[in-house]
């Protein structure tokens, strides 16, 4: 992996501090790449080596799945110094953009406001939304605030702080917009489901707007609105939006129970929603789907790959995520049969799938599209395989 | 920055910071090095910084600094202060060899907490 890294497209709402701050925000990118290149790959070695071998000696076998890993790998010094590493990138990379967003939050706020004054899309936040548990009990990504802090009704706070932060945990990789999912999706709805040209496209757990905005750009006819719990977050993405020049509803709604009419829309999408839901809000947002979808419209979710798909030492290095970034959904979501479950929502078997949709940054970068498709899951890409995995379902005409 | 104010934003992330090492402080001490380390890097991307400004105005300093022969006065100059970085680096190392020859031990310090409370 490169370890250059293209800079953030920047906008008008973009935080991104002075000199020191900035070299902050790069320090923080390093080290998670340090850790993510260098690092991470002794992790194998250590396990199959002398954790396997204590673990076998204590307890009569082999490690047999992620927890038994789990269970051995916690106890050696290099895994506690991989995942302490980790853990504190992950702290300082919200200290870098905080310190700047701390000093200037007031005047973000007025800017944001003004932007979206002046644009005629829809922004709709209720002051006593009811935000659900499992985005309120942690802070996910260790983000101080989440994504529904808001310390008054015209604060954008943590919006700023995701999009600049996003942007600094992905390491670049998903592009200069941070909309490489929204953008590979995008890209497989128009080459894989032929003749479907959308007009009414819903985004779910939007946040920012960051995978929102391709499909504006991608489907300009479409009226696209983006959805998510979070009201900072809403408000920064409709100001952001305006600032790039796209005309994007966004509303304060929660993808379990939206409010929409039924069959508002031919096309519902979400990006790393899914794992940051419940098991009981899961299968609600795909009856929900059902319900919204107008009949022959598809729902495409695009998260990180099932559990089934891949071996036991990849979902225990996956599954930090569930234990040492305040994510937790991410393990249990994993074991989920989604299939089974969009069929409990209405949708026909036959019409239910999983994909992948190849990274368009990769694709941009001009790797051939096959060889990004056949690639296996290696620890430290980003995507797996170079592609996001899609989940698909088409409502019954 | 003015530390009396309320607060405008979260400065920390709600739900349990796990603990990683099993010495009770070492992920603490971990995260103040890295904070150390991230500092020192910063200073050294700000001199790569005004490096890159001066040899924009046609100084160039990069050159002129890797062929800087420094004075007589500059080695002695940069000799203490190396010593006195060590020092400080090594403050409790150098305290606990004091303490052994002064005698000073944990009973020593409640014997005195003990003598001065005594009415």
């Amino acid at each position: 992996m490169n370890a250059f890294t293209p800079p953030q497209a920047n906008h008008e709402m973009l935080v991104l501090g002075d000199h020191d701050d900035r070299m902050r925000q790069d320090f923080a990118k390093s080290l998670k790449q340090f850790t993510q290149n260098n690092l991470l790959p002794g992790l194998t070695p250590v396990f199959e080596g002398r954790v396997a071998r204590k673990f076998e000696k204590e307890n009569g076998r082999p490690p047999a799945d992620r927890h038994d890993i789990r269970k051995g790998m916690v106890k050696d010094i290099y895994f506690q110094t991989y995942a302490s590493t980790n853990r504190i990138a992950q702290e300082l990379l919200w200290e870098s953009v905080m310190d700047p967003l701390e000093r200037d939050i007031d005047a973000i706020n007025a800017k944001a406001k003004k932007l979206s004054d002046a644009s005629t899309a829809t922004l709709e936040t209720t002051p006593d939304f009811k935000v659900p548990r499992y985005v309120s009990a942690f802070d996910i990504h260790c983000m101080p605030g989440g994504y529904s802090t808001s310390m008054s009704d015209d604060d954008v706070g943590v919006g700023a702080l995701y999009d600049r932060g996003v942007y600094i945990y992905s390491m670049g990789q998903m592009g200069p917009d941070n909309d490489d999912m929204g953008r590979s999706a995008c890209n497989y709805v128009r080459r894989n489901l032929a003749d479907f040209k959308p007009t009414a496209i819903l985004d779910m757990g939007c946040t920012i707007g960051h995978s929102t905005l391709p499909y504006k750009e991608l489907f300009p006819d479409g009226e696209v609105t983006g959805i998510d719990v979070g009201g900072p977050c809403i408000r920064y993405a409709h100001a952001r939006a305006a600032a790039k020049g796209l005309d994007v509803n966004f509303l304060q709604r929660n993808a379990e129970h939206t409010g929409f009419e039924d069959e508002s829309f031919d096309l519902i999408v979400s990006h790393i929603l899914l794992h940051e839901t419940s098991g009981k809000a899961m299968p609600q947002i795909f009856k929900e789907c059902h319900r919204l979808l107008k009949p022959g419209g598809y729902m495409v979710h695009a998260d990180l790959p099932p559990f089934l798909k891949i071996g036991p030492f990849m979902q225990f290095i996956l599954d930090n995520e569930t234990y040492y970034n305040n994510e937790p959904f991410w393990g249990a979501m994993r074991e989920l049969d989604q299939e089974q479950l969009a069929q409990d929502a209405g949708f026909a078997k036959e019409d239910v799938f999983f994909d992948t949709a190849p990274m368009a940054a990769l694709e941009m970068m001009a790797e051939p599209q096959e060889e990004a498709e056949e690639k296996e899951f290696v620890a430290g890409e980003y995507a797996p395989g170079g592609g996001w995995e899609v989940f698909v379902a088409r409502k019954a005409v | 920055m003015d530390h009396t104010a309320e607060p405008k934003l979260k400065r920390h992330a709600k739900g349990k910071r796990p603990s990683f090492y099993e010495v009770d402080g070492l992920d603490e001490a971990m995260s103040m090095i890295m904070v150390l380390a991230s500092e020192l890097s910063i200073m050294r991307d700000r001199l790569d910084t005004v490096e890159t400004i001066a040899a924009n105005k046609g100084i160039i300093l990069a050159d002129e600094i890797d062929g800087f022969e420094p004075e007589q006065e500059n080695v002695a100059k940069r000799d203490d202060r190396r010593q006195a970085l060590f020092e400080r680096l090594y403050y409790v190392t150098l305290k606990k060899a004091q303490e052994e020859a002064g005698k000073e031990t944990e009973q020593s310090y409640l014997d005195v907490l003990e003598q001065v409370a005594k009415p």
